[in-house]
């Protein structure tokens, strides 16, 4: 009962930022006028009236403890960042007629906030969606390469995966993005889709190098390179890239002869699992619609918009669910959406000021 | 009565009763609960605020249950401040007893 009351008078004393020296002879003083009550014969709920009740005791206590002055700094800064972005805001539309892209600097808000109130590693990985939509944003406006400069999305659950992943899993989890930069971009600039499609099979030829039997890795890895080389050498040489598909066969029997079919690295147990799949099957399904708008309906200026779903997928699955980090991709699709289909590309990028307002409203 | 009155009379109290014996914080509130109605919970409060200000110091002794306690002490800053305060209460209260029917005088 005493540390049950000692716990909650500590909480109510942090609520009020008091520091924690104040905190620790607060507590220190509320133990001994327990003990002594204990002492003589007093029951806790006698001593819990006698005490009072500890948020009212903090709020009695409040011009007598001194509140920690880096956290108050630290609050006025996030606290004075709107008044100080609009002032540029206000400064760059006026001054030099940069209204767009001067909005930008409302991204500062949210920026702000999360380098003063989050350790260095969250910080990163919480600020990558800003950092990302701004690099985006510059690639697009600047130089035009809305696609495939979208590809720099990808970087938020990479960035997530190196700081979180231990280096053994950390080539197997990064090369599904590794791989489909790789093909956009061979792609986009080469027009290679065939073979380009060949550096997804990156993603087992690295999970087995997890296995544990030398000359079973060896082996597997050369059923890759084999049907890799016929199905080049057929497509190439003989111009026929259908038969050359059949040399899979080779390293689809090996895993099966393998038994590991299933599973080409050690997967995760449990929840996680369930979680990676859903992960993988989201970068599947991507790759599916992409490919079926781009060759249906020649939709490939606005079909890469489907890959934002494995970001967000990732974001939802591995970290704590929040719409400011959800809102940069929400973001983006309006403002490319109603862009390229309703051509009010001048409107459309209101839509980033979604971003700072998501922050304000969930970090209040 | 208004909560800040009683507040201002009971530091004044506190003050008075630790000028006559260094005390720790429980002592001075079963000090004070045997003469007055007191809220007992704005004790501590007080003997800190008290404490910043200047007016108490504190120290540590060791007892027999455990722990040492923490014992306040009245500064001499302390002294003047209650010297002022009960000149001004003895005057205040006068000034009540008069409005009220002459009870001062016939003290």
């Amino acid at each position: 009962m005493k540390t049950k009351y000692l716990e909650k008078l500590r909480d109510q004393l942090q609520n009020f930022q008091a520091s924690k020296a104040d905190i620790d002879e607060i507590l220190s003083d509320y133990g001994q006028l327990y003990d002594d009550a204990l002492a003589k014969g007093k029951t806790d709920e006698e001593i819990y009236q006698l005490l009072g009740e500890p948020r009212q005791v903090a709020y009695e206590l409040i011009d007598t403890i001194k509140i920690k002055q880096h956290k108050n700094k630290r609050n006025k800064i996030i606290a004075l960042m709107p008044f100080i972005s609009v002032i540029i805001f206000m400064i760059l539309g006026f001054g030099w007629d940069l209204w767009h892209p001067g909005w930008m600097v409302f991204l500062l808000i949210p920026i702000t906030a999360i380098i003063m109130t989050t350790d260095v590693k969250n910080a990163i990985i919480a600020l990558s969606p800003f950092i990302t939509t701004l690099t985006y944003l510059l690639l697009g406006f600047k130089y035009d390469l809305w696609h495939p400069g979208w590809l720099i999305f990808f970087f938020i659950p990479m960035i997530s995966i190196i700081l979180n992943t231990r280096l053994k899993d950390m080539f197997v989890a990064l090369s599904p993005f590794v791989a489909t930069i790789a093909f956009m971009i061979l792609g986009t600039y080469y027009d290679l889709w065939n073979p380009g499609w060949l550096v997804f099979l990156l993603i087992p030829m690295i999970g087995i190098l997890h296995t544990r039997k030398l000359w079973k890795m060896f082996v597997w890895e050369l059923s890759f390179v084999a049907a890799i080389a016929f199905y080049l050498y057929m497509g190439y040489v003989q111009n026929n890239w259908a038969t050359g598909g059949l040399g899979f066969i080779l390293p689809v029997a090996t895993s099966i002869i393998f038994g590991d079919m299933n599973f080409v690295w050690d997967m995760p147990k449990g929840p996680m699992r369930k979680k990676v799949y859903i992960l993988l099957s989201s970068i599947a399904l991507s790759i599916a619609v992409f490919v079926l708008l781009g060759v249906l309906a020649q939709g490939w200026a606005y079909a890469w918009q489907i890959f934002l779903i494995i970001p967000v997928a990732s974001i939802i699955l591995f970290d704590k669910f929040r719409v400011t980090a959800i809102m940069p991709f929400i973001a983006v699709v309006l403002f490319f959406s109603l862009g390229y289909f309703l051509h009010i590309f001048q409107w459309s990028w209101l839509a980033f000021l979604l971003i700072p307002m998501a922050a304000i409203i969930e970090n209040a | 009565m208004n909560t800040q009155f009683k507040k201002g009379i009971v530091e004044m109290c506190i003050m008075s009763i630790i000028k006559q014996n260094d005390m720790y914080g429980y002592e001075v509130i079963e000090k004070l609960a045997t003469d007055i109605d007191v809220n007992e919970n704005t004790v501590y409060p007080i003997l800190r605020r008290l404490t910043s200000q200047g007016l108490f110091d504190t120290y540590m002794e060791q007892t027999n249950i455990g722990a040492p306690r923490k014992y306040y002490k009245i500064t001499s800053l302390g002294k003047e401040k209650l010297e002022e305060y009960e000149i001004e209460w003895k005057s205040f209260l006068k000034g009540v007893f008069k409005l009220l029917g002459g009870i001062a005088d016939e003290n």
